[in-house]
């Protein structure tokens, strides 16, 4: 597979480390009174849908940057992939 | 000698061969299968199950008959297809599948027993007595099973691997690959031309067909020659792609020197992985055959398989000039046989076509509307019998071409579970229009057969390619070429009573099929497993469209209602050297070697692979005959001494920014950001899941800048979580990161002279007590001038720091270590006496961090701080988690000699040794020096509370229990004087 | 200066160098490196007058040069400063930057062909799945190659130099060599 680097363009999946379900990002909130629960759902419950799929993948051989790479799982057609970080600051800029 | 005239053979150059220890003469640009035509030998192998005698039945790689043992000793590679195997001088080669001589096997007496062997035998035979399955039934199909054997010798070749890229890739150099790759070159797009043979043409080498008036050959030559000279393009031969990988990567393997006698210096194969913008798909088309009773005897071959060798091999497929030679064809194609052999001069007995309307296309016997309903020859054909209008009537005929019209190659079409489509009007499939992104078929592989076809579907091909990749048109003019519509009938095979051959390599006959109807698998994937259908090494390349035609007739369906074939990776057999990649033995994967190895290898150490690293294991003097005794001394000179042990495999990460702290802090369990500069934490990270995860140390070099450490084993896995932890979780922290690992040769020096030593070395740093205290760090100086970090941890118990230098200077480092420690008892050691020495201190390591432990079971629950946010500490405080009782103890034998085995678990004195009433296990055991016995360390329920307590550890598996009394973990110095002192 | 004597990272007493026809392959003993990284919300500085290059790419001064490496951070090489305090020099000329000493993180050899860009761009191809001839002069990029991490700088047409961790020294020799040594059979 070849991954769309959104700085480097396509490179070989080969370089990358694939972890999974990009909701991986959202670590819940520690100091909830519900902390314990979130974070076994946040631990335990992922998505694995035979379909579009947003997944995390880090270019280790690479310039070391998380990605979210927007992937269907049947057909391993690549739809986008964004930086991890920005994402995330864009995402703590808007709370 | 059948040669005929012309021909692409080099008569110049004659090449001597032998098969099965015969000599024989072939020329350059024979294959196998031609010289021995040539030589008029026509059996050349023995079928898989029935023993049958076979000849060559095709001219390229679906070859499914004729294999053999190609080469001798080292080299002998079974089941290589003679059609594709290209003749060299010396060539040495082997029928297989048979005992005694090819013409007289003695197995060919399984096909008298045929009828025991119909599809599903082996499920069916074999299921009862059971007894007989190991002791009968297994050994004896074991020695029949399989075709050609092993050298059983390791394979003395190199192999490569590497990587091409390109805008076009093209699939097959005949016509319309030929016309892609022009049309695609001259517009400038970088080009990749891929054949699996050894010349380009595809069928214009075989046919005689000629492009604008001339022999096809030239306008191959010509067009070779501009394709060569253009820079953007890359020509390759013997080059099969073998599988569609996504978003256009491709598996291919060039045989660089199969064709050679010796590769010599260089490699055997090379596997490349082809990176494409656009593909175009010309792989061409694989011609069918028409099952009907004893089909299966050498001399009967494809009828293109039969112009190939007369065009492209001037071979007559007979024995002898007098035999004549007959075409049975379904189609008009099959004619052109026919009209080709004549030409060269073959005796044409006449062509026998099912159709009542075939055509004449020239002076020869036509039978139409007849069929051959049987043959005779036991080793190779003498005569055929041609049935029409219920008539039947035997021929004198040496050899018989059939036609059941042409399968366009779709296979990497369908990698991708892209659909094959059935079109009616060339009754064949082919392509779907879901296929792999990026992948056009052309020509005979997307269904368009005549010569003019597939120029045309060529270029129109590279022309959609190009515009897909915004790249300037320029028009190709294409030669003058036949453009036939082939008539074909919808014949598939010869009803009648003699057993009708379908798939030869795995002896699947029509019979066969039948029988799998009525036992109900009637669905492809049943049919194929319960009958072995196209399950062989030529993966049904001529039989599997033949086998769904003859179930739909038997179910009553149309062929795409039957179903489908579809096809995975890869096209042809890849061999596993060429997979496996060159490297081999030490070179097998990368080694890691540490800044002191050559100094340990000087000194005879006894390596140990650590992952990817080597590591020194113990370092035996003369005179020790056990690798116990050799540690016992390195365990006890550091006690007693000093001690030297590389380090540098633990992993570093420097950490910098003004977030580092509280990045850190967040990382590890227990509290980093208060460690004062100059100073050395021990810091435990869990997972989020509240295991714990890794242990190292924290050192804090200046206010935002922190050297962590990993253990060995987890420095890649932790760096990347740091950055997940700071790209995903909190990109706002000002944290940089990089590893330093290999930067630093980092070397432990242990044992109550270790301070001693050091203060012999360091430039002008105090080490006393006051000074350097224990957990102190310090940038420094060593030996005159040389830049180094000073840590003052102890893994041992003992009195010990950690010294880096830079990893160039870890040779001379040890070395002068070891010159200025003499008196000192300074000693080095390995990775054994490491594990000694922390087992006796009781201090946790891989075994104990197995990722099953909680902080709680470490005894370090009360270190997950809960004044701050870190990753695992609220699932560590999951009940289950937190109520564990397990408590990581030490234990001793109360039978001082009694090993102690680590993976032994734990029982209460007198239970049962069931899992139910299991208390824990044992993570780590060795022999104490220290102690004088062995020791154990592991988990115990409650364990903390039952120090003095005899348990009892049992081992099954060996048969072992034994009585252990309960201690704490910290069999050396529990209170920790000696490391503070 | 110290009086220890360092080893090469083939743990040689000076630098391997193996000429394979067009190729020649030379272990680049004297490079100084230090990564050198923003910290938030920082412009780049110019350390020794270098520009820091721009995404997949190096830069090049008399006696200096710089790569990418990541979002905000450079390699930086000092030609013969091996076995000074380079990061030291780099941290005083970038004081508000990460400075990390890497020196010895790594190990450096340059392939230079005396035949253009040909004999480099195909050990390229049995060495790294880079397209060489999207990989021009100034390109520079960290891949996998036979499962070891390297940057790859293109130091001109017929000059690359592969840097990879330097305890697998030995073994991207034998990848490096056993490639440049095939091209010539």
């Amino acid at each position: 597979m070849l991954i769309p680097h959104p700085l480097l363009g396509l490179r070989d999946a080969q370089e990358f480390t694939y972890l999974g379900d990009a909701s991986l990002m959202d670590r819940p909130d520690p100091t909830l009174d519900n902390a314990e629960t979130a974070f076994c759902d946040y631990v335990f419950m992922r998505d694995n849908p035979a379909g579009v799929h947003r997944e995390l993948w880090f270019h280790e051989q690479g310039d070391r940057s998380w990605l979210v790479v927007t992937r269907n799982t049947i057909t391993h057609e690549i739809l986008g992939a964004e930086l991890a970080k920005d994402l995330k600051l864009n995402r703590k800029d808007a709370q | 000698m059948s040669r005929l005239q012309g021909g692409h053979i080099d008569r110049n150059a004659p090449l001597n061969f032998s098969f099965n220890g015969q000599c024989y003469q072939g020329y350059q640009g024979d294959t196998l299968a031609s010289a021995l035509l040539a030589n008029d030998v026509q059996l050349m192998g023995r079928s898989f199950k029935y023993h049958r005698p076979r000849g060559v039945f095709s001219a390229g790689s679906e070859e499914p008959n004729a294999m053999v043992e190609l080469r001798s000793g080292a080299r002998k590679e079974p089941n290589t297809r003679v059609t594709v195997t290209e003749l060299f001088e010396g060539l040495e080669a082997q029928s297989q599948n048979h005992i005694g001589p090819l013409n007289r096997d003695l197995l060919a007496v399984n096909d008298l027993f045929a009828p025991f062997f119909a599809a599903g035998f082996y499920y069916k035979t074999f299921m009862w007595p059971r007894a007989f399955w190991e002791k009968l039934y297994e050994p004896v199909i074991r020695s029949a099973a399989g075709l050609g054997r092993l050298s059983m010798e390791a394979d003395p070749d190199s192999y490569d691997r590497g990587f091409l890229h390109c805008d076009v890739l093209i699939i097959g150099g005949g016509a319309a690959g030929l016309a892609a790759a022009l049309t695609a070159a001259r517009a400038g797009a970088q080009v990749l031309l891929a054949d699996e043979d050894f010349q380009f043409g595809g069928r214009l080498s075989s046919e005689s067909h000629t492009l604008d008036g001339a022999s096809a050959s030239e306008w191959v030559g010509q067009t070779l020659a501009e394709l060569d000279a253009l820079p953007n393009v890359k020509l390759m031969t013997r080059t099969t792609v073998f599988g569609a990988y996504d978003h256009g990567v491709f598996g291919a393997v060039e045989r660089v020197s199969d064709h050679l006698a010796t590769p010599g210096e260089g490699v055997r194969q090379t596997l490349w992985r082809i990176t494409a913008k656009r593909t175009v798909l010309a792989a061409g088309a694989t011609e069918r055959h028409i099952p009907f009773a004893n089909n299966d005897r050498p001399g009967i071959m494809l009828a293109g398989a039969m112009r190939s060798y007369a065009n492209r091999w001037a071979v007559s497929p007979t024995r002898s000039d007098a035999d004549a030679v007959a075409i049975f064809a379904n189609n008009d194609d099959g004619h052109l046989t026919a009209l080709d052999l004549m030409a060269k001069g073959v005796n044409v007995l006449g062509v026998i076509d099912p159709r009542e309307d075939a055509p004449r296309l020239g002076n020869y016997d036509l039978f139409a509307g007849g069929v051959v309903s049987g043959t005779k020859g036991r080793l190779g054909l003498k005569s055929i019998q041609i049935t029409k209008n219920g008539q039947s009537q035997w021929h004198d005929c040496g050899a018989l071409g059939v036609s059941g019209g042409w399968n366009p190659n779709i296979h990497l079409s369908s990698h991708h579970r892209g659909r094959p489509v059935w079109d009616e009007s060339i009754l064949a499939f082919v392509p779907g229009k879901d296929g792999p992104a990026g992948l056009i078929p052309a020509g005979a592989a997307n269904g368009q057969g005549s010569t003019a076809a597939a120029l045309a579907g060529g270029k129109a091909a590279a022309q959609e390619a190009l515009g897909d990749l915004g790249l300037a048109i320029r028009d190709v003019v294409l030669p003058e070429a036949e453009d036939a519509e082939i008539a074909q009938a919808a014949f598939w095979h010869v009803p009648g009573k003699g057993r009708a051959w379908v798939d030869f390599q795995n002896d699947v006959t029509v019979k066969d099929i039948d029988l799998a109807h009525k036992e109900n698998m009637r669905p492809v994937e049943h049919l194929k497993r319960w009958t072995t259908l196209g399950m062989a090494t030529d993966q049904g390349k001529t039989a599997n469209i033949s086998a769904l035609a003859v179930m739909a007739e038997l179910t009553e369906k149309s062929i795409p209602e039957t179903g489908t074939t579809m096809f995975r990776p890869p096209y042809t057999g890849v061999s596993l050297g060429v997979l496996g990649g060159g490297d081999t033995g030490s070179n097998f994967r990368p080694r890691r070697l540490t800044p002191t190895h050559h100094w340990a290898a000087g000194l005879g150490a006894e390596f140990v692979e650590v992952g990817p690293w080597m590591r020194a294991q113990y370092f035996p003097k003369d005179g020790e005959s056990h690798w116990r005794e050799t540690v016992d001394r390195e365990v006890l000179a550091v006690r007693s001494g000093v001690g030297l042990c590389d380090v540098t495999t633990l992993g570093k990460v420097d950490v910098q920014g003004a977030d580092a702290g509280e990045f850190l802090n967040r990382l590890y369990a227990n509290m980093i950001a208060t460690l004062p500069v100059g100073k050395v934490r021990y810091g435990l990270m869990l997972r989020e899941d509240g295991h714990a995860y890794d242990d190292g140390t924290c050192a804090r070099l200046a206010e935002d800048h922190y050297v962590v450490t990993t253990t060995t084993a987890n420095a890649g896995p932790v760096y990347r979580n740091m950055e997940f932890a700071h790209q995903c979780l909190w990109p706002e922290l000002d944290v940089q990161m990089i590893s330093t690992t290999d930067a630093w040769a980092q070397v432990a020096v242990a044992g109550p002279n270790s301070r001693a030593l050091l203060e012999r070395i360091v430039d002008d740093l105090d080490l006393s007590n006051e000074a350097f205290p224990f957990m102190g760090c310090a940038e420094l100086t060593i030996c005159g001038g040389l830049r180094a970090r000073l840590f003052r941890i102890s893994f041992s118990g003992e009195l010990a720091y950690e010294l880096a230098v830079p990893a160039r200077y870890g040779h001379a480092l040890m070395q002068r270590l070891m010159d200025l420690g003499q008196d000192l008892g300074v000693t080095p050691y390995g990775t054994e006496t490491l594990g000694v020495l922390r087992i006796e201190k009781g201090h946790a390591a891989g075994a104990e961090l197995n990722g099953q432990t909680t902080p709680t079971m470490l005894g370090m629950d009360r270190m997950v701080s809960k004044k701050k946010d870190s990753i695992g500490a609220i699932m560590s405080r999951r009940e289950g988690l937190s109520e564990n009782t397990r408590r990581l103890i030490g234990l001793k034998p109360v039978d001082p000699d009694a090993p102690v085995v680590a993976g032994s678990h734990l029982f209460a004195k007198g239970a049962a040794q069931d899992t139910h009433s299991d208390q824990g296990w044992i993570t780590s055991a060795c022999f104490s020096p220290h102690l004088g016995c062995h020791i154990g360390l592991g988990y115990l329920e409650n364990g903390d509370t039952r120090l003095g307590e005899i348990i009892t550890a049992a081992n099954p598996l060996e048969g072992q229990e034994m009585q252990l009394e309960v201690v704490s973990a910290h069999f050396v110095d529990p209170e920790g004087g000696r490391l503070r002192d | 200066m110290t009086d220890l004597t360092p080893i090469t990272a083939l743990g040689g007493t000076s630098a391997r160098v193996q000429k394979f026809g067009a190729l020649t392959i030379s272990e680049n003993t004297e490079l100084g490196l230090a990564s050198l990284s923003l910290r938030s919300g920082q412009a780049a500085p110019s350390p020794f007058g270098l520009i820091l290059p721009d995404i997949g790419r190096s830069s090049a001064i008399e006696g200096f040069a710089a790569f990418w490496t990541a979002t905000g951070q450079w390699m930086i090489e000092a030609d013969g400063q091996a076995d000074r305090d380079f990061a030291k020099a780099l941290k005083s000329e970038a004081p508000q930057c990460s400075v990390t000493e890497q020196t010895d993180g790594f190990v450096a050899f340059e392939i230079e062909s005396i035949d253009g860009a040909g004999p480099i761009n195909d050990v390229m191809a049995k060495l790294v799945n880079i397209d060489p001839l999207g990989f021009d002069e100034g390109s520079a990029l960290r891949t996998g190659l036979e499962h070891m991490s390297v940057f790859l700088v293109r130091r001109s047409a017929g000059h690359i130099a592969v840097i990879g961790m330097r305890t697998l020294a030995d073994s991207l020799w034998h990848a490096l060599s056993t490639a440049a040594a095939r091209q010539n059979t």
